[in-house]
């Protein structure tokens, strides 16, 4: 049973998200809560990480009660492949949330008491362990893994270490899918922490702290080299599916609830990011702005991209305990309007993923209900949208 | 054409007969395989390249859903292995006229050949000859650019005693039953950038592996005598030796990667769980056994692409050798390196330029920047 963090006394966010659900399946569109988020200046990956985390989680309220003597799963983004840079500069400093700002948030998370951390990341090109593939990105895992104690890494794109994979319903019978089925990593935990990239994303407008969750789905199941009835044994292929539709992942999990549903990636990925979510509550979200990319959320430009990638050092840490407040503020900070539409910036060509998470009752991307503290939003807002 | 010869390192003429016509004060080497020349073993060489499918906008897969690339790297290093005395030559007959090369395509594979201590037989197919007798541009553009290549590796004719810097030594016989499958390993690890010396099996026992991380006695059956002896002391003093169950008897202490690993002293004997069958996953599972932390060298937007790293017996130079095999340029490929080498040049068939090192997570990273076919990154301590 997932059990997950909630301000609300005496209900988990799953407890909630039911709720939600059922509201919405009832016709009644439920009020989405508001949390704190705090927001930082961060100029660089040097000793100021650890600090600045440190305030931004006293900021909002302590991470002790969060986290102590929990076990805690950390969803970091490196999404394949693996060995693609933009430019020279490595994929730590432009799409990847950065070993610092990973390292720090470890390092707090344990000194807050966390019974056991794994670090959690899955690759659609291999079942390498995750160390490995840390590696191939140009980095020591042994930074991490000795950030705290009892902390562990897993590659969650298959099996892992698991017996088993672990399936994850979504309340109120999903958008596109039902329910996931996924490395143990992620039901074997109590407390989900995402630490996305500051990033923008040709078919989710924002890819932020709910985005990253794309990658819990396993590209066994999910991928494109996916078995058509049991996963495949190894991961292979992105996840085109989410994107396309073209296919159904593996037939020991339930398909997607509409095929007839539109085919288009814009419709699609901001609908099966919001039921990932809604299936695997987000506990802690931390976004890392300090140096990141504009335009695309891959090494190259998206295809029929018009606008090229730039290497940019927003200086921007953002944490929270909502994912959906705390991506909001993110959008907010990148110089978009969190309330937008299809068809407005950033999602001229996708439905928004803050509207349909804050409609299926997981967080409110209202500003006005929002509190952030630290660093005011327009004295740290950096316009993505200046770099054509 | 002879008169495009002229200055170049190129010094003779070589086939299966004479030319009809007159070539001068050229020596002419006839090519028999079965008698090739004086310190020379003649191959036959691959068109190293990805290798396209029939139909179009495609590339042939190989059973891992990875592009199929066709080099001569492995069948290379193994005569020179075998035979260390002589220097092989890669023979190729022109392609025919249902299989259309670019000429841009020609600077590859000498480069390759060379990066490798080869040499690669010219054979131009009729259009590029053609465009050559016209002195078209483009083709005598190409032609310099070959040239060129061979001049580098003429200058630098130290590079064919340079060593490869690798943490892993393969031994094998290269015969009977798992002959196959080690001739493909030496073919797959490069595509992962696994750095290897090969050793021949009969040499194992007097084998210094010094500047190695891990053996992989790649035989049916385990080593015996001396080679056995030189092998688990090479486990004792903290190495890893990959072998055929039996070479101990031991309890494992972990099952990884298919493999059982047993704790050696200050190393690791690590034996397959079943037999060594599959090239592809052997490579993968060496590797990650090994572990992503021995590279020494990692490549970052390499696609398609081999790495060769050689270095002087003194350890203060070193080159690394980069061979992309898909047409057109790289993206910008940027070189990790453990060595802390102080200075960089990369030379391509088009020129030469100093790279800077900057600090890297594992060590130092090169920004070698986007080429076609062939880069030689030098570097000096």
């Amino acid at each position: 049973m997932v059990r997950t963090h909630s301000a609300a006394a005496g209900m988990s966010r799953r407890d909630l998200l039911i709720a939600a659900g059922m509201a919405l399946a009832a016709g009644r569109v439920a009020a989405a809560p508001a949390a704190r988020v705090a927001v930082a200046r961060c100029p660089d990956y040097s000793t100021g990480v650890l600090p600045a985390l440190r305030k931004m989680f006293d900021g909002l309220g302590g991470i002790e009660r969060l986290v102590a003597g929990k076990s805690v799963a950390i969803k970091i983004n490196m999404a394949n492949p693996l060995r693609a840079r933009t430019g020279h500069r490595p994929a730590w400093n432009t799409r990847w949330s950065h070993p610092a700002v990973i390292a720090a948030a470890v390092s707090l998370i344990g000194g807050a008491g966390a019974r056991r951390i794994r670090i959690l990341e899955g690759s659609c090109e291999d079942d390498n362990p995750l160390e490995e593939n840390v590696l191939q990105g140009g980095w020591d895992p042994q930074y991490l893994l000795g950030a705290a104690t009892n902390v562990e890494m897993e590659n969650t794109d298959s099996l892992g270490r698991g017996k088993r994979y672990q399936r994850l319903k979504v309340p109120g019978g999903g958008l596109i899918y039902p329910s996931f089925d996924c490395n143990h990593s992620y039901v074997d935990c109590d407390v989900m922490v995402s630490i996305a990239k500051l990033k923008e994303h040709p078919s989710a407008g924002v890819a932020l702290s709910m985005n990253n969750m794309i990658g819990i789905a396993p590209a066994t199941i999910y991928g494109d080299a996916a078995g058509f009835e049991e996963p495949a044994q190894r991961p292979f292929g992105r996840r085109g599916m989410f994107h396309t539709g073209r296919r159904q992942p593996s037939s020991i999990v339930p398909a997607e609830t509409n095929p007839d549903s539109p085919r288009d990636a814009g419709y699609r990925i901001p609908r099966v990011t919001t039921d990932l979510v809604a299936a695997r509550p987000i506990d802690l979200a931390i976004i890392d702005g300090i140096e990141t990319q504009t335009s695309a959320e891959g090494a190259a430009p998206a295809a029929g991209a018009r606008r090229r990638i730039h290497l940019v050092t927003p200086g921007i840490l953002v944490a929270g305990f909502n994912p959906v407040c705390t991506d909001a503020v993110a959008a907010a900070l990148m110089g978009f309007d969190p309330g937008a539409t299809r068809g407005t910036a950033p999602f001229e060509h996708c439905d928004s993923t803050l509207e349909l998470a804050e409609q299926a009752g997981i967080g409110t991307r209202d500003l006005k209900q929002i509190e952030v503290v630290g660093v005011p939003i327009r004295q740290l807002q950096f316009a993505f949208r200046r770099y054509r | 054409m002879l008169a495009l010869l002229k200055g170049t390192p190129i010094t003779c003429l070589a086939g299966s007969a004479p030319p009809p016509f007159p070539i001068g004060d050229m020596p002419f080497i006839t090519l028999n395989p079965d008698h090739p020349p004086d310190g020379v073993m003649l191959r036959e060489g691959a068109w190293p390249r990805v290798l396209p499918a029939k139909e179009e906008d495609t590339a042939l897969a190989g059973v891992t859903g990875g592009p199929w690339v066709d080099s001569n790297a492995a069948v290379i290093r193994l005569a020179q292995t075998k035979e260390p005395g002589k220097q092989v030559w890669l023979t190729y007959s022109p392609p025919g006229p249902q299989d259309i090369v670019p000429v841009e395509e020609y600077v590859r594979p000498i480069a390759e050949a060379e990066a490798y201590g080869a040499r690669w037989v010219i054979a131009l197919d009729g259009p590029f000859a053609q465009g050559l007798s016209s002195k078209s541009e483009r083709a005598l553009g190409v032609w310099r650019q070959m040239m060129s290549v061979l001049r580098l590796f003429e200058r630098r004719r130290e590079w064919r005693a340079w060593q490869p810097v690798a943490a892993l030594a393969v031994v094998s016989s290269f015969q009977g039953g798992t002959g196959l499958i080690a001739e493909e390993f030496l073919n797959l690890a490069p595509r992962r950038h696994l750095a290897h010396r090969i050793v021949l099996a009969s040499d194992a026992a007097a084998a210094s592996f010094a500047p190695q991380k891990a053996i992989l006695y790649l035989e049916a059956a385990p080593p015996e005598g001396d080679a056995r002896s030189a092998l688990l002391r090479f486990a004792e003093n903290g190495g890893s030796v990959f072998a055929p169950r039996g070479i101990i008897q031991a309890k494992p202490v972990e099952i990884r990667q298919e493999h059982a690993i047993h704790a050696h002293g200050r190393g690791r004997v690590i034996t397959p769980l079943d037999t060594w069958e599959d090239p592809f996953a052997l490579a993968r599972q060496v590797h990650l056994l090994l572990s992503i932390r021995e590279d020494v060298v990692q490549v970052w937007n390499g696609g398609d692409m081999n790495s060769h790293y050689l270095s002087s017996p003194d350890g203060r130079r070193a080159v690394v050798h980069l061979v992309h095999y898909a047409s057109g340029h790289t993206q910008p490929v940027t070189i990790g390196l453990r060595t802390p080498y102080g200075s960089a040049r990369m030379t391509t068939a088009a020129s030469t330029t100093t790279v800077k090192a900057t600090a890297g997570g594992l060590g130092i990273e090169i920004p070698v920047g986007e080429f076609s076919s062939y880069a030689a990154i030098e570097l000096d301590v």
